[in-house]
């Protein structure tokens, strides 16, 4: 994105801005200063970015979004918070609350940072000569900030690799999945408190409800929604992005510090490279039930905030460094999903396996690494599995080998070959008859 | 003309002047709630708004703009 010229920033389209709503409003009314054709004596007391005070600026007429948005993750930033204080101690709050000013409050946003104007981190500057839009253009708003992973992978910039077939195929825009709910938030208690939930709001990215759901749209391809046998034996195990997402990008080592020549705020990455791993869903709840998720490196380092304190990440190995990742460049057909034998081969290629982690890493990434890899199963054997009686349907449950263990009931007993899957749910290949 | 026609007649122009005018936000829909903080009270921007006036002369600003010394960036690889 070019950067604006700063007479661009803020040069009002007269003509378009002034028969919207927003443009039948005094300037002043918003932005304070002083009626004056002198520049300095109509900038005092300017207020630059009214919707920093959302309630009274935007209030009036925005009244749900302002009630929620002030507990919404782009606004109070929970999500980092969450993982540095499962990381750290209290007594280490302070120095990382410092850090956190320097380096990653700049991400808060305002209302007007989505619907008026670019983000203030890149420079800000109007989008539309002030008129606000009710849909932030995309890459001079979402992707401006959320760039070097989603965006590139959304619009297909990682060479090679092509973009989200959402976009590459029907154009859509990130707010087509991420509504305006979702961005707004949905709690108005400090505790906070999810209204609509009826549960804690969100602290974190992947807590709450899956938001967006890949099925609210692709509604046949939940469990028992049609006929594709991938669906069928994987859809409550595997996150849709295990099989439709490409590789896409990791990080390592970002180390923050203050410039000692400039005094400024600065970070280094040791490295940024392209990876698909499959790992563990490190903590499957009853949003995100999956067995198996897509995990991105991220780029925290036990000593990423030294420069700030010794030893501030004390817990460091309470969260994994692989992290559930949900890759924004889904395709309909992937390497990994052209057959059964790409997962069920004991090829640990795809997989996050313990030689795939860095050895000072292997604590933290206890709980994501795959230790034993799915059954060997080839299609012929997948497809020619017998279906369950249609009197099983009283059975349906993942204890299958109470009965067919020891061949209770005069029950089946398991072949030998099954010990393999012992740790499967026998519905993934054995379905029940219709 | 007489005093009285002509005082008449600025009455009846500035009346119907009046209704032209751009429409407040005291004349949007009403709401049910009453916001938690007391929002910034709204008024018609005027015609002559110093603001506008600079802000959408294009030149003016190219002219009258604060130059932006970029900073160079002493961060080092992906954010």
């Amino acid at each position: 994105m070019a950067p604006l010229e700063p007479w661009q920033k803020v040069l009002v389209d007269g003509e378009k801005f002034l028969p919207t709503d927003h443009g039948e409003i005094a300037c002043v009314d918003c932005h304070g200063g002083v009626q004056s054709p002198d520049k300095e004596t109509a900038h005092e007391g300017l207020i630059a970015s009214p919707s920093a005070q959302p309630e009274k600026y935007c209030g009036e007429c925005h009244e749900e979004q302002t009630t929620t948005y002030p507990f919404a993750l782009h606004s109070t930033q929970q999500g980092y918070w969450t993982a540095l204080e499962a990381r750290s101690v209290p007594e280490n709050h302070a120095q990382l609350e410092e850090m956190f000013g320097n380096h990653c409050a700049t991400c808060h946003t305002t209302c007007g940072e989505c619907h008026v104007s670019q983000p203030k981190n890149v420079g800000g500057g109007l989008f539309t000569g002030h008129v606000f839009e009710t849909t932030p253009p995309m890459t001079r708003s979402c992707t401006a900030c959320h760039g070097s992973r989603v965006g590139n992978e959304f619009l297909g910039k990682n060479e090679g690799l092509a973009g989200d077939v959402h976009f590459r195929e029907a154009r859509m825009n990130c707010i087509k999945c991420h509504a305006g709910t979702e961005l707004h938030g949905s709690s108005s208690d400090p505790t906070p408190f999810d209204q609509t939930q009826g549960r804690p709001a969100p602290d974190h990215r992947y807590s709450g409800s899956e938001m967006p759901k890949c099925t609210d749209c692709h509604e046949t391809a939940a469990p028992g929604g049609d006929d594709n046998p991938m669906h069928q034996a994987h859809g409550d195990t595997l996150s849709c992005q295990v099989c439709h997402s490409i590789t896409y990008t990791s990080c390592d080592g970002c180390h923050t510090a203050i410039s000692e020549t400039s005094g400024r705020p600065f970070f280094e990455t040791e490295a940024t490279y392209q990876t698909f791993f499959i790992g563990l869903n490190p903590d499957p709840s009853e949003d995100r039930p999956y067995k198996y998720v897509p995990v991105r490196h991220v780029p925290i380092a036990a000593d990423s905030y030294e420069f700030y304190g010794r030893d501030l990440l004390t817990n460091f190995n309470a969260l994994p460094t692989w992290l559930y990742a949900t890759p924004h460049n889904i395709q309909k057909h992937t390497p990994q999903n052209a057959s059964c034998e790409t997962c069920h081969s004991g090829d640990e290629t795809l997989f996050l396996t313990e030689e795939k982690v860095k050895s000072d890493e292997l604590e933290a990434n206890a709980s994501v690494i795959v230790e034993t890899l799915p059954p060997l199963v080839s299609v012929e054997k997948f497809l020619n599995a017998p279906l369950l009686p249609v009197d099983h349907v009283e059975h349906a449950s993942n204890s299958c080998t109470a009965c067919h263990a020891e061949g209770i009931r005069e029950a089946p007993i398991s072949p030998e070959d099954h010990l393999e899957y012992k740790d499967d749910n026998c519905s993934g290949c054995h379905k029940l008859q219709q | 003309m007489s005093k009285t026609r002509t005082a008449s007649l600025l009455v009846l122009i500035l009346f119907a002047l009046s209704a032209c005018a751009s429409k407040s936000p005291a004349d949007a829909p009403a709401k049910t709630d009453t916001p938690a903080i007391e929002a910034a009270e709204a008024t018609a921007a005027p015609v002559n708004d110093e603001c506008l006036i600079c802000h959408t002369d294009k030149q003016r600003l190219i002219d009258t703009a604060k130059p932006e010394v970029a900073a160079e960036s002493e961060s080092k690889g992906v954010g």
